[in-house]
């Protein structure tokens, strides 16, 4: 091919490159049966609880509850990361275990001790034992009155003790009924939850508090989440305890009961545990084989699944980047679009993942806007171009101030995404379509404002596919073969595809 | 789309992946560079060999010695401002009379001296240099363009593009300003380019906006048939410039004044793709001609000559002027190997 002349050295490392990322990926994929489509795969959550505290120089124990029998049923895999600790795990067999980290001399600095469990996802399971009836509480007026009212309403209008918990938290949803507004001035008990269990004692109704994580979503840094329970003499069920609708936040993962509090600790201050979450995949026939018991095969490799959860986290984006980088190369070297910056367009991709397309445009489009019309109002001034880009900066920020403001009286939860806009890039950006603007007239800044627009569109839509995140997180040796494609990009000799219009006049006549 | 593709190729149409990976990154010595990016250094460059380039009337390096631009410009009357580290003939300021305490510029509006202060200090700040580095501001004599474009440029100064490959001037053509390019000669900010052969140096059809024009935008003249004066002068002039630089692939900017005859303006290091579309012909097939010679000539008058005999197979255009002299036949050269013609189709 001629405009692939001069490629012989280059054809080699992109061979190597592009061969071994293949090769990798195919023998993780047939041997340790990593699955190539998120479709053959299952959801499994990491669930990993971060153990800070201070050492004070002396011997350290940690002594730190794991989860309840019943939801050890759902873990697949469990991890503890002890960083030189001495660990032992205590199991009594009728009570949760524990893990016990010791040390004999603890430097007096910041510690983090990791529990990671990998949860499969489905549905709460509960025990079957049968809870004693409570004793009715000794209320204070005037709280005793409105709580009377309450139950009183609460049973015309039930017939057991499921649906009357479901009447009673339907009427403490109201805050315009006047026993509840005395109800809810109550603020000494740990939580809402708490106080609705002592209201629903009061028609001797057995309840618990369930502590534990939600898995919706990746988090980081969360607390347990408590969750009310009511027993009706057969089973225990889940309520939510804010509006009364019986069932558990999604894939709920239960803790422990009654207390969130998981740590017993000695000679050691601040300690605390937070909670953060990942959504991995493993093949839905290894899930099968392994739940109950059994820790996953440890796949050949690069394996992110096994760092901690907030890294995961992380790489699920950063892994993202370099296809990003790809889709702009291929956009300028191979069709010839022409943009503002030559990474803004990812940048700005990556904020769209979060804003969702529709938002993300018109958010841009408005920051560019405004931000310009002032840029040009600026110009009369006549500041230097440092005071004044940090000028463009600071009203960029305010713009951005202003539009989570109004979205959040608006109640439009997108608007609140736009923090996530990368403001540095955007202010330099506002400063060169001024210029071209000036330069070049407003033809060639809206061309090149549309072509960061197309090549973030179509970043995002690279960026966001469900399928090459899979394979790039699964399968980091890909990587190479993202290398060996930019590569290859880099060695492109032929035309832009814009330029068969551009010279058009060369082809047609003579 | 292929077909397009295949013809561009048979016609030996240069891309810009092509141009920066085949010809810009081969042959020019990134070091190189600095020598024409700063135009300060160039112009000093052409003085110690003896081109001549306009005159030097002061550079503006920091903020600080804005407040002597007055005394910088006293007793000039016009003067041009530019970045020194500009390109594309962005953040080029042409002044060409005084009034009172006011400066008229080309298109007849007037400025103070405060805001010729702010343009020089925006100039400074860089926003005209690449990356945004600090920058320094030159104020040179203004070119009185020779009379000869007069019908078919808007105001402004018409300069001449000679891309220089490997010493040997391979195309040419005459950038002439227009309304839309606010009197600036660069193509990207709406100035026509007309292509000129290289062995006669006469203008043919013109380019504006990748359109191939015959007339004018403003005065609806025709752009065809204009003789060049002193054609093998300005040639030598060009190959000279390009080895002060030991550029590879480059396009030299010449101007033609009244007074003082040819004179460089600036060296670029990654020429504009256009000049193809005024000459009507792809631009790798003339490179094509001057690398199928093998071993090329050194002293410049011969590098010249087989410059215009490359060009020479062509038709001489029809010139315009029928009071002016024939156009004088290229040089028939013997050195020329048969291998040149033979590339020649």
């Amino acid at each position: 091919m001629p405009f692939f002349a001069r490629l012989s050295p280059l054809a080699i490392i992109v061979l190597l490159l592009a061969g071994t990322g293949l090769g990798l990926t195919l023998l993780k994929a047939t041997r340790d049966k990593v699955p190539l489509l998120p479709e053959s795969t299952s959801a499994v959550w990491t669930v990993e609880a971060r153990i800070g505290f201070r050492g004070e120089g002396g011997s350290t124990r940690v002594e730190f509850q794991l989860p309840i029998e019943r939801s050890m049923e759902r873990v697949i895999d469990e991890n503890f990361v002890s960083r030189g600790y001495g660990l032992s795990i205590l199991d009594v067999g009728t009570r949760p275990r524990d893990a016990i980290w010791t040390l004999r001399r603890t430097p007096a600095k910041d510690q983090a001790l990791y529990y990671q469990a990998k949860v499969v996802a489905g549905p709460v399971s509960t025990n079957t034992e049968v809870p004693p009836f409570p004793p009715v509480p000794d209320y204070k007026e005037p709280l005793a009155s409105a709580i009377g009212a309450v139950l009183k309403q609460a049973r015309e209008q039930s017939a057991d003790v499921f649906s009357f918990t479901e009447q009673t938290l339907r009427i403490l949803a109201d805050p315009d009924d006047e026993n509840v507004k005395v109800i809810r001035n109550v603020t000494n008990r740990p939580s809402w939850e708490h106080l609705v269990a002592e209201i629903l004692a009061g028609a001797r109704i057995p309840t618990r508090i369930a502590y534990g994580v939600p898995l919706e979503r990746p988090q980081t840094d969360q607390r347990l989440v408590p969750w009310l329970e009511v027993h009706n003499g057969n089973e225990w069920r889940g309520y939510d305890a804010n509006t009364g609708v019986p069932g558990y936040p999604e894939n709920f993962f239960i803790w422990r009961y009654d207390s969130p509090d998981l740590l017993r600790t000695r000679g050691v201050s601040g300690a605390d545990v937070s909670f953060s979450t990942t959504e991995t995949r493993i093949a839905s026939t290894d899930l099968e084989k392994l739940t109950g018991s059994g820790y996953a095969p440890a796949p050949f490799g690069i394996n992110l699944t096994r760092l901690p959860v907030g890294v995961q986290n992380i790489y699920h984006v950063v892994l993202m980047l370099p296809l990003g980088g790809l889709v702009v190369a291929f956009l300028r070297v191979v069709v010839g679009v022409p943009t503002f910056g030559t990474f803004m367009p990812i940048l700005i991709a990556l904020a769209f993942r979060e804003t969702q397309l529709g938002w993300g445009v018109a958010l841009f489009l408005t920051l560019v806007l405004v931000g310009l019309a002032l840029r040009l109002m600026l110009a009369q001034l006549r500041l230097l171009l440092v005071p004044r880009l940090a000028s463009i900066l600071v009203v960029v920020v305010c713009l951005m101030l202003a539009i989570t403001l109004l979205s959040f009286h608006l109640g439009i939860e997108q608007g609140l995404s736009i923090a996530l806009f990368p403001m540095v890039i955007l202010t330099m950006t506002i400063e060169r379509m001024s210029i071209v603007w000036e330069e070049r007239g407003l033809g060639q800044t809206i061309t090149e404002t549309m072509g960061t627009l197309v090549v973030a569109i179509c970043g995002f839509f690279v960026m966001n596919e469900p399928h090459l995140s899979h394979l790039m997180f699964y399968f980091p040796e890909l990587l190479l073969v993202v290398l060996a494609a930019t590569l290859l990009l880099g060695a492109y000799s032929g035309y832009r595809l814009t330029e068969l219009t551009r010279f058009a006049a060369l082809a047609r006549e003579r | 789309m292929l077909g397009r593709w295949r013809t561009l190729r048979r016609r030996g149409v240069l891309g810009l992946n092509g141009r920066n990976r085949e010809y810009v990154m081969r042959l020019n010595d990134r070091s190189k560079f600095p020598l024409v990016d700063d135009k300060l250094t160039t112009k000093r460059l052409a003085l110690e060999v003896g081109l001549a380039v306009p005159d030097l009337y002061g550079a503006v390096r920091f903020q600080g010695e804005l407040a002597h631009l007055d005394r910088l410009l006293q007793g000039r009357d016009s003067f041009v401002i530019k970045p020194a580290h500009g390109s594309g003939g962005d953040g080029v300021l042409v002044i060409s009379e005084r009034r009172n305490e006011l400066f008229v510029k080309t298109d007849g509006r007037t400025l103070p001296l405060a805001d010729i202060e702010y343009f020089v200090s925006t100039i400074l700040s860089g926003v005209h240099s690449l990356g945004g580095i600090p920058d320094a501001a030159m104020i040179e004599y203004c070119v009185h363009p020779s009379p000869l474009f007069a019908a078919i440029s808007y105001r402004g100064v018409p300069d001449i593009r000679l891309l220089i490959y490997r010493g040997i001037p391979a195309m040419a053509m005459v950038r002439l300003p227009t309304r839309a390019s606010d009197g600036k000669a660069n193509l990207h900010q709406g100035a026509v380019g007309v292509g000129i052969s290289l062995a006669y140096g006469i203008t043919g059809h013109g380019v504006l906006k990748d359109n191939v024009i015959s007339e004018h935008p403003d005065y609806g003249s025709r752009l065809t048939g204009y003789r060049i004066p002193d054609w093998e002068e300005l040639l030598t002039i060009g190959a000279r410039c390009a080895d002060l630089t030991g550029l590879g692939y480059c396009g030299v900017d010449l101007v033609l004044d009244e007074d003082k005859g040819p004179m460089m303006l600036e060296i670029n290091a990654r020429p504009g793709l256009a000049i193809q579309i005024a000459n009507r012909c792809g631009l790798e097939q003339r490179l094509g001609q001057i690398d199928a010679l093998g071993t090329l000539p050194e002293a410049v008058d011969d590098r010249v000559r087989l410059a215009r005999t490359l060009d020479a197979d062509q038709e001489p255009p029809a010139i315009r002027d029928s009071a002016g002299p024939a156009p004088e036949p290229p040089p028939a050269v013997e050195e020329v190997p048969a291998a040149a013609s033979a590339a020649a189709d």
